[in-house]
């Protein structure tokens, strides 16, 4: 606790500057992610979990039933909320009950600061507090403590204002009633803070109020991480938006219809994704067209590949079959993973393999800057953005990859060549020095 | 689903053992056709092989390869291969007799359809029909009914595709350049 503590007070000013800052949605958003991290810090440390979750307790009415739970530290000062905290039971614009309501949401805070006897934090606090979305920002910490685990940045402020001021009431009434629960109600605010995130809509408050319900429930049963989990995956089907339009039908059939019709058109969207030249093409006529021309192409490269093979080679056995299997292949998968490096970070779901990371790899002999400049531009971006780097790419994989190849290979073979037997090859130094300069590069 | 890179090594592994057991079970000089289909069936059966039969479209190809040659198909897919490609012929008489009940069915549906409202259906048409195209095309995709099914598997088969004709194009390529030297 006292190793948490000094950066729980950093993180406690921050919000407190914000504060003084007159209090604008900006700084309940940078507070929450204070707090957020703050949590992680604290994450550790039970008893200042448990005294944060006293203090939200407090904005409860029901002050006797949370003071019953014995605090080991910090009992005067509850003692002293309690005091403060007495005739209050509604957000008021008052300066006076704001206070109070900012001790309550700081609750934690202000227990282990006057511990330490740095009140004048809290005076900062009780001093600034005078606007009047203040019952906004004290909506946030409890839902945020809530975020444990979860500490994903979405929760942005327009979604979690709304959510936070008219949950605060439905938590009251729910402290209420579970007073005891502490940790499985920390688990139903989470939770609620994910629906809130999902919904992000005004008429949230239905639904949090029935999830409350029935998380109350389950905390009554008595199980708390495994009924909670079951509980979201029942949960999850009300938030597949299957929502019929002015007209459309509303059977169960043919909602499944159209369940089935997104999804087909999703896959659609891979397909358009994975076959170079499809992005522009709407109408799944075209698409299909385009689809058809795709596999033909490919299906046409392999039979002409495979005749080139038979035409190259005498024989069957390929000439280097041993030589391929034996001392070239670890050296070309070698070179592979080079490529596969790079392809790990672009991995959407169904474009498994990307022609960027082809020509990332495989240009790198003669377009080094080029290559670094797109591989940049591929970690920063997110998988939306394949499809731009399909348009870019698709016109250098046509071309270079043959000649590139040869380039590469012949340096792997040489480099084998070198190693084993003893073929001069007049131009190796050449192309094996740059391809080992630019391997190293990769790496 | 997997690296690229990964599928493209087992690929080339498979495809080399398939290329050398093509080449111990004919003894003979072969022609250039000969050779052509040979490399071409290997190469099926590896990249139909790296999926594990977990897709349609890769049991279709082994069963096709199979119905041509079945020797080699069971020397490159290993001994409990039989099992698998007798069950998968049993598979196909089954979808086989399915597929004419869904077909007749489904040219009665576009039958009334027709009737119903032209342009719509012309539309449906068009798309009906390239969707049986697609079908022709990717192996197996007879036997898919569902539309669905049959995007996943056109997915599926166009990154392996992807992956075969990258593989045997590098290896085309060195081939060219070992016997230039």
């Amino acid at each position: 606790m006292n190793r948490a503590l000094p950066e729980m007070l950093n993180c406690m000013n921050a919000p407190g500057t914000f504060l003084a800052g007159n209090c604008t949605d900006m700084t309940v958003l940078e507070r929450q992610r204070a707090r957020m991290k703050w949590h992680q810090h604290e994450h550790n440390d039970p008893i200042q979990l448990h005294q944060q979750q006293q203090g939200y307790n407090f904005s409860g009415n029901e002050l006797s039933g949370v003071f019953s739970v014995p605090i080991p530290t910090g009992q005067s000062q509850a003692q002293g909320f309690m005091g403060l905290v007495c005739g209050d039971s509604e957000v008021k614009p008052d300066p006076c009950s704001e206070n109070r309501w900012a001790e309550l949401g700081y609750g934690s805070c202000g227990l282990v600061v006057n511990n330490n006897g740095a009140a004048g934090f809290e005076e900062m606090i009780n001093g600034h507090n005078n606007n009047s979305n203040i019952s906004r920002t004290f909506s946030c910490p409890p839902t945020v403590a809530a975020e444990k685990k979860s500490n994903d940045a979405v929760l942005s402020q327009k979604i979690n204002s709304p959510a936070g001021k008219e949950s605060f009431k439905k938590r009251k009434a729910d402290k209420v009633q579970s007073s005891k629960a502490v940790a499985a109600e920390d688990d139903s605010t989470e939770k609620r803070m994910k629906g809130c995130a999902e919904e992000g809509d005004s008429k949230i408050t239905e639904q949090t109020s029935t999830k409350n319900n029935t998380n109350n429930d389950r905390e009554s049963s008595g199980d708390t991480s495994k009924d909670n989990s079951k509980a979201s995956e029942v949960q999850k089907p009300d938030y597949i938006h299957v929502r019929a339009r002015r007209g459309q039908a509303t059977d169960s059939h043919s909602l499944a219809e159209r369940v089935r019709r997104e999804k087909i058109s999703e896959r659609m969207k891979y397909l358009q994704d994975l076959v170079p030249g499809c992005n522009k093409i709407t109408g799944k006529a075209g698409m299909l067209d385009e689809i058809i021309n795709y596999v033909q192409s490919l299906q046409r490269q392999v039979e002409f590949l495979s005749m080139k093979l038979a035409a190259v080679n005498p024989r069957l056995d390929f000439n280097i079959d041993d030589l391929f299997a034996k001392e070239m292949f670890p050296a070309c998968a070698a070179n592979f993973q080079t490529i596969g490096m790079s392809s790990d970070m672009t991995n959407s779901a169904y474009v498994q393999f990307n022609p960027a990371q082809q020509m990332v790899s495989s240009c790198g002999l003669d377009m080094g800057i080029n290559s670094s400049d797109l591989a940049l531009r591929r970690t920063i971006s997110a998988p939306v953005s394949i499809p731009e780097t399909f348009l870019d790419t698709s016109c250098f994989t046509q071309a270079p990859p043959t000649a590139i190849w040869d380039a590469d290979l012949q340096n792997l073979f040489n480099v084998e060549f070198h190693q084993g037997r003893t073929t001069p090859f007049q131009s190796q130094p050449f192309t094996g020095s740059i391809e080992a300069s630019n391997l190293k590069m990769e790496m | 689903m997997r690296n690229s890179t990964s599928l493209k090594q087992e690929f080339l592994k498979k495809w080399i053992k398939g290329l050398q057991v093509c080449n111990s079970s004919s003894e003979k000089k072969m022609t250039i056709l000969e050779r052509k289909k040979a490399i071409k069936l290997s190469a099926d059966i590896a990249v139909a092989s790296t999926r594990n039969g977990t897709t349609c479209w890769s049991r279709a190809v082994i069963a096709n390869a199979t119905q041509s040659n079945r020797v080699v198909v069971e020397r490159i897919l290993g001994p409990h291969k039989p099992s698998r490609s007798v069950s998968s012929v049993m598979h196909k008489k089954i979808l086989k007799k399915s597929r004419r009940v869904c077909s007749s069915r489904s040219r009665r549906v576009l039958m009334r359809k027709r009737d119903a409202a032209k342009t719509r259906s012309i539309v449906k048409r068009l798309v009906w029909k390239k969707t049986q195209v697609l079908k022709s095309l990717v192996p197996g995709g007879e036997f898919m009914e569902d539309e669905m099914c049959l995007i996943a598997e056109t997915l599926d088969y166009i990154v392996s595709l992807r992956a075969q004709v990258d593989v045997m194009r590098c290896l085309a390529a060195t081939t060219e350049l070992i016997n230039g030297k």
